[in-house]
């Protein structure tokens, strides 16, 4: 067997394997926690599914638990593939927070100041979105690309720029000075996402997600451009050799992920909440990351490791809210898994580093 | 003769399944050369990491004056007499001669190192061997062959009585390697035993006694130098007769391809690298540039095939100008680049073999059609040239990460030999791979050449411009000193005079 069925093979065994251990450390923990150890982490395993009821006639109990799941993963996903393009591109952005709550404000800002009919709102508030994310990461990329600063630095200060930027407008212009709250008045109906499930908020957001792993797949793996992405991330120099344009690469890779995470800040406020408020989703930006580890950057993995990382989270929500644990015995859970995946990635790059420094000293000894 | 070393059924198996010394018997007499010569990944370097200490044998003995001995690591090895001179020297750039030679066992004078002392012990080290250094200049200010003597005198003053010499004229002009070579041979009359790794067949007979051939990790030959000739070793080395002399029909010079004029590049630093550079490329003739290594060769590609920006002059391609352009509009005016450094610019190791073999066309039809990128066009390219220029991989799909040396080499001239370009410009083509892959560059270098491509050749291996060249630019300090019509009269002591800057042609004729 060569190496790439080797990998192809072994992977997913071993990203199962990696979650049945997190698993297994996360009940010892409940169990330490917790007087009724079973049911609870029972809560957290299967509280997303519906249950299906026979008492009084056939009936689907829980609908609205499935759909925080499957509202949960749709964001995540979106955040996943947004970040799994600039990872393919060995862009460490993390920008995609910021993207996310411009994203939002931009819906609030057509939903809200603009009357149009229903489909035209909607679709305008989602292109403002999209138009915003993909501006808001194109900042960073070309800074890297022709100033050469460092993405980690530019994304991080962005994302701090964006969060005052929506606080600021969210206070002094879109706020509804009436709500017992800091938040805008409900979106008009022609700017809400249509609903898919009754009794839940999955919307028509879930099917542009699912569009949208299909989308960044072919773009990855059948276009040109997925093809500069891939060798961009494989070794610049030699893209550079080959004739690849890489400065143009490195400000697209970022301002494409930026169109995402876009995407996953609209879903928020026209599907889930149907308005603006502060305090969005803190910190939600970087879960993306989570998913695209978990996932090697390739969008139907993303699918995949979404819909897990959602169903965890939902779990972990109901887990709280019907035992005596808390919340965050979860979050270490979460933890736990990303720890051990991040840790097995961290292997090969410690080495590629070690290698790539040692043919670097050659190169200076040789030349010197 | 008693033997001073003998390594026993040596076997070194790496942690991931590589097996680098197969049962591998080993000896070396008190006070003779011995050439250890191989293929590139034949295992004679594993073999001289395990007796200096810096790799453990997975099975076998070392035994020294007829003790046997465990060698963990180079401290041990020092303090066994056993001292190595590494391919990449291992000098401190900003301390003097003397300071690098006594490094970690410094002459003392209360709490300070005696610097006195330092150059006292510098200077009789290098009467008594005859390995003539300036105890007080700083190492980034001298040559690369008095480096590699700071080196050897670096080893004897730890009191080294076999020397370990990695491939040392890899980097030497000829002189120098003369030089060389009377050194060691001052050495050996002091009592001193030298192991000499190379490739080069010529060097073995000139300088050895006795020489070990290794291919894939076992010794395949054991024989006194002077009872064989060139051609059995290699035959030994790869285990069957290789051609070491090139055929090639005389040249048909055509039109002329490439023109530089006047080229100039100054580094970021602000140092000039290319001063006034002028040649032209013709068809069906390779054009040879020859130098010691870090006399502007590197810039001239780069700036030639649009890696740097030329800082003032003109190259023309078919009579266009392409200087400061992008690497994609030079290729596409018919320029191919085999670069030097093979693993930074030359692949993607975490690619595959197909998608390295496309990166200069996967734009483009029939790979590329109306915007959607066809993964089984490039597979089935990948598979033509691969049978076509006979890579051995698992497959289209394959990593390029698991490719040895010369099989890398072999997808990088596929791809670019494939791309029909006008003029191909080879840095270093044969640099790091075996006898097999070398002859078959070689052959396709002259193949071009024949078909009436324009060739420009630099190589830091002075044999390899002499066998293919048909002129030879030299290069020294950023500047072509002299450009020679090669023949048998051409010689290699005379192109040498040039790379030291000993000579210079009068006037280098203007695109001669």
């Amino acid at each position: 067997m060569n190496m790439k069925g080797m990998t192809k093979f072994v992977e997913p065994v071993r990203i199962i394997a990696v979650v049945l251990i997190a698993l297994a450390i996360g009940f010892v923990i409940t169990a330490l926690v917790s007087k009724e150890p079973v049911q609870a982490y029972t809560a957290l395993l299967t509280g997303p599914l519906p249950r299906l009821s026979f008492e009084n006639g056939f009936e689907i109990k829980n609908i609205n638990r499935f759909g925080n799941w499957l509202e949960e993963s749709t964001t995540l996903i979106l955040l996943g593939l947004a970040v799994s393009i600039v990872f393919r591109a060995r862009q460490f952005s993390l920008g995609a927070e910021g993207q996310m709550l411009l994203g939002a404000l931009m819906t609030a800002v057509i939903a809200l100041k603009l009357s149009l009919p229903f489909p035209a709102h909607m679709l305008l508030a989602l292109a403002a979105a999209m138009i915003i994310g993909f501006l808001w990461g194109l900042i960073p990329g070309l800074l890297k690309a022709y100033l050469s600063v460092d993405e980690i630095v530019s994304t991080l200060m962005l994302n701090v720029i964006a969060l005052q930027l929506f606080d600021l407008l969210l206070f002094n212009w879109l706020r509804d000075p009436a709500a017992g709250f800091v938040g805008t008045v409900p979106f008009p109906t022609s700017a809400v996402l249509p609903l898919l499930i009754p009794g839940t908020r999955v919307s028509f957001m879930t099917i542009l997600m699912l569009i949208a792993v299909v989308v960044v797949w072919f773009l990855m793996a059948r276009t040109p451009f997925g093809f500069e992405l891939k060798m961009l991330g494989a070794n610049r120099k030699f893209a550079e050799y080959g004739g690849i344009n890489t400065k143009r690469v490195i400000a697209l890779s970022m301002a494409v992920s930026g169109i995402l995470a876009g995407l996953a800040g609209a879903h928020l406020s026209m599907g889930l909440l149907k308005r603006l408020t502060i305090n969005l989703s803190p910190g939600l930006g970087f879960e993306g990351i989570v998913v695209a580890l978990l996932a090697r950057n390739d969008p139907r993995w993303v699918l995949l490791a979404g819909l897990f990382y959602g169903y965890l989270r939902t779990g972990a929500q109901i887990m709280e809210r019907s035992s005596d644990v808390t919340r965050e015995v979860v979050l270490i859970i979460q933890a736990i898994i990303i720890l051990l995946i991040t840790a097995e990635r961290l292997f090969p790059f410690v080495q590629q580093w070690v290698q790539l420094r040692r043919s670097r000293e050659e190169v200076v000894v040789e030349a010197g | 003769m008693a033997a001073l070393v003998e390594m026993k059924q040596i076997t070194k198996v790496y942690p991931n399944g590589v097996v680098a010394n197969k049962g591998v018997d080993f000896s070396v007499e008190q006070g003779e050369i011995h050439a250890l010569v191989g293929e590139n990944g034949a295992g004679k370097s594993t073999l001289m990491k395990i007796l200096y200490g810096l790799e453990a044998p997975t099975h076998g003995e070392i035994w020294l004056r007829g003790r046997r001995v465990e060698i963990p690591n180079p401290h041990r090895a020092i303090e066994l007499g056993i001292g190595m001179v590494h391919q990449n020297f291992m000098l401190v750039p900003s301390f003097t001669i003397a300071e690098n030679i006594v490094l970690g066992s410094e002459p003392r004078k209360g709490r300070f190192i005696d610097r006195a002392q330092a150059i006292a012990v510098t200077e009789e080290l290098s009467k008594t061997y005859g390995l003539q250094v300036d105890p007080t200049a700083r190492i980034e200010a001298t040559p690369v062959g008095m480096r590699q003597r700071v080196e050897i005198l670096k080893t004897l003053y730890r009191g080294a009585d076999l020397l370990i010499l990695d491939e040392p004229t890899a980097v030497l002009t000829p002189q120098e390697t003369d030089e060389l070579f009377m050194a060691i041979r001052t050495l050996v009359n002091q009592g001193k035993t030298v192991i000499f790794i190379t490739h080069k067949l010529v060097e073995v007979k000139e300088i050895s006694d006795r020489v070990t051939v290794m291919r894939h990790g076992e010794v395949t030959g054991r024989v006194a130098t002077r009872d064989v000739t060139e051609a059995d070793i290699a035959r030994m080395m790869v285990g069957r007769a290789v051609f070491l002399q090139i055929d090639k029909p005389p040249v048909q010079r055509g039109r002329v391809v490439a023109e530089v004029r006047n080229l100039g590049y100054v580094a970021e630093t602000g140092r000039p690298v290319l001063r006034n550079v002028n040649f032209s490329v013709h068809a069906g003739e390779i054009l040879g540039v020859a130098g010691v290594e870090g006399n502007g060769q590197t810039e001239l590609v780069e700036v030639m095939t649009g890696l740097r920006p030329a800082t003032t002059g003109e190259i023309l391609v078919d009579g266009k100008p392409v200087q400061r352009q992008s690497p994609r509009r030079i290729r596409l005016s018919g320029v191919a680049h085999i670069p030097e450094d093979r693993l930074t610019n030359g692949v993607a190791l975490d690619a595959t073999i197909a998608e390295n073999l496309v990166v200069d066309r996967y734009n483009r039809p029939p790979f590329t059609q109306r915007g959607v990128l066809s993964p089984q066009v490039i597979r089935k390219h990948a598979e033509t040239l691969m049978q076509q220029f006979d890579i051995r991989a698992a497959g289209p799909d394959a990593l390029m990460r698991s490719l040895s040396g010369g099989n890398m080499q072999k997808v990088i001239v596929a791809r670019e030999f494939s791309a029909e370009p006008v003029l191909l410009i080879a840095a270093q083509p044969t640099r790091g791979v075996d006898i097999g892959a070398t002859e078959f560059v070689h052959t396709q270098l002259v193949t071009k050449r024949n078909e009436g491509k324009a060739v420009l050749l630099v190589s830091a291996d002075l044999a390899e411009v002499m066998s293919l060249a048909d002129r030879i630019a030299v290069m020294y300090k950023g500047e072509i000193v002299a450009i020679l019509d090669n023949g048998p009269e051409l010689t290699e002591e005379e192109i040498g005079l040039y790379m030291l800057g000993v000579r210079r042609q009068e006037v280098v004729t203007k695109a001669a």
